[in-house]
């Protein structure tokens, strides 16, 4: 599963850099380093409603306080469809 | 006549100001004859403060403005003598100079007064600089014509600097040939004629234990081969533009940077080959930096070169920030490091199109400014002695 955050000048201004740091964190702390790879990307030409972020395909604006929240209800659950013994999903 | 040479010379200076004193009794002038020909001069006002300010201010721009345009040293040297306002304290008016006049970057003529003798350093070695003598309003002016070479560095300075140590670190002060031997460590590294001229300065500060007892200047002229560079930055305003946009750009000999990441998009699309964002913050004011393969640098735009530009001022200034940029690898550090340490002659390609992102008064950044910031740093670039050509599309 691949995970592209916008590092463009606008996201960045906008904290991609923080979202970057949460992602990794996160990423780490659940021990799904080899599950996911998260990349960067120069801009995706959606300024307006960055931090713009890539799940796969799909596109999120995100903040770096909503990164977390993004973390558990996109990406977790997306995870344990293709393989369930690996995660456990939090109530928020 | 323009010289086919691919010769360049990199010229950098800095003061020193004696210590407790706001204006520094040195002066550095630099008028350029044409393309290829300057007249350097740095004059050394008697005494210290507004006084040897004034005097050596005066000696150098009228040196230097009145060379450059073709007039006879004797002219010069009595000019000066009959408009020097006369120290009513001392019954003179007085300050020493040291002229380095280049002539197509291939011949130095070096005409000097009472300043210490000009250090040419050779092939890493300093070399004796044999003069004749002449008198000109009854003052003792050595003369010298040298032929250049590829890596020659000159080193002309005040007596400021020879002076440090004196009665401290050393009984007699920084001599001449110790100078030229602590410099002739320096010559290989590639510094630039600015950073050399700092670390002699920071040397001469430290002989002085941090108060310097006479103002010092050093002038730094580096002979060297030429080397173009070309930087990318902004979309073209009509977007039909960006195919004769990339060609002409990668058309061009020399290294390329691109900044923006649109722009950079537009360029992997022209190469067909894939952009990769990098992820790594190593400032974390500046945004990764990316790679497409067959361009030497790809970073992101205004926030970048925003960095660069006060990285610019600050080298023109007093070079602090040259640790942070000399070794950082962020991508203003790297631009910053390719543009004025290695590029003598920079291309700049810059598109007019307008980000309707960057319109967003929420963000700290105008970016309207991003033409202005080019311009900017188009300045700074040829204050450090760069041919610079500015393109818009």
């Amino acid at each position: 599963m691949n995970i592209t955050v916008c590092i463009g000048s606008s996201c960045h201004l906008k904290g991609s850099r923080a979202v970057v740091e949460k992602l990794e964190r996160l990423i780490f702390e659940r021990g799904l380093k080899d599950e996911i790879a998260l990349c960067g990307s120069f801009c995706m030409g959606q300024c307006q409603t960055g931090v713009s972020v890539l799940l796969d395909d799909a596109y999120f604006s995100l903040t770096p306080e909503s990164t977390e929240r993004f973390f558990v209800q996109a990406v977790l659950p997306k995870i344990a469809k293709a393989k369930p013994e690996l995660v456990e999903i939090p109530q928020l | 006549m323009t010289s086919h040479n691919h010769l360049c010379a990199d010229i950098g200076y800095m003061s020193l100001n004696h210590a407790g004193e706001q204006l520094c009794g040195d002066h550095i002038e630099i008028a350029g004859m044409d393309e290829n020909s300057t007249v350097i001069v740095l004059a050394d006002g008697l005494g210290s403060g507004v006084k040897a300010s004034i005097l050596s201010t005066l000696t150098s721009k009228i040196i230097s403005t009145m060379l450059a345009a073709g007039l006879r040293l004797e002219d010069c040297v009595e000019t000066i003598a009959a408009t020097l306002p006369v120290c009513s304290s001392r019954g003179i008016a007085y300050s020493t100079f040291t002229i380095l006049r280049l002539v197509n970057n291939e011949r130095a003529e070096i005409i000097q007064y009472d300043n210490p003798a000009v250090i040419l350093l050779r092939d890493g070695k300093s070399m004796e600089l044999p003069a004749s003598m002449q008198v000109i309003g009854g003052k003792n002016i050595y003369r010298t014509d040298v032929a250049l070479r590829e890596n020659d560095l000159l080193l002309a300075m005040s007596d400021g600097v020879v002076h440090a140590g004196v009665g401290g670190v050393y009984n007699f002060g920084w001599r001449r040939e110790d100078i030229a031997r602590y410099m002739e460590t320096f010559w290989h590294v590639g510094f630039t004629a600015k950073t050399l001229s700092t670390i002699l300065l920071q040397e001469t500060n430290r002989l002085y234990d941090g108060q310097p007892g006479d103002d010092a200047t050093v002038c730094a002229v580096r002979i060297r081969p030429r080397v173009p560079m070309n930087l990318l930055c902004g979309p073209p305003s009509i977007r039909d533009d960006n195919e004769k946009m990339m060609s002409l750009f990668f058309g061009k000999e020399g290294k390329h940077i691109i900044c923006g990441g649109t722009t950079s998009t537009i360029a992997a699309q022209y190469l067909n080959r894939p952009l990769v964002a990098d992820l790594a913050f190593p400032d974390p004011k500046i945004p990764p930096i990316g790679t497409i393969d067959g361009v030497d640098l790809v970073t992101e735009g205004v926030i970048t070169i925003n960095r660069v530009l006060e990285y610019a001022q600050n080298y023109l200034d007093d070079n602090s920030d040259y640790e942070r940029w000399s070794t950082g690898r962020d991508g203003a550090s790297r631009i910053a490091r390719l543009l004025f340490e290695e590029a003598t002659d920079i291309n700049f390609f810059v598109g007019c199109a307008v980000n309707p992102a960057h319109q967003n008064p929420e963000l700290p950044i105008n970016f309207n400014l991003k033409m202005r910031l080019i311009e900017q740093l188009a300045d700074c670039l040829m204050k450090m002695g760069k041919r610079v050509k500015t393109s818009y599309f």
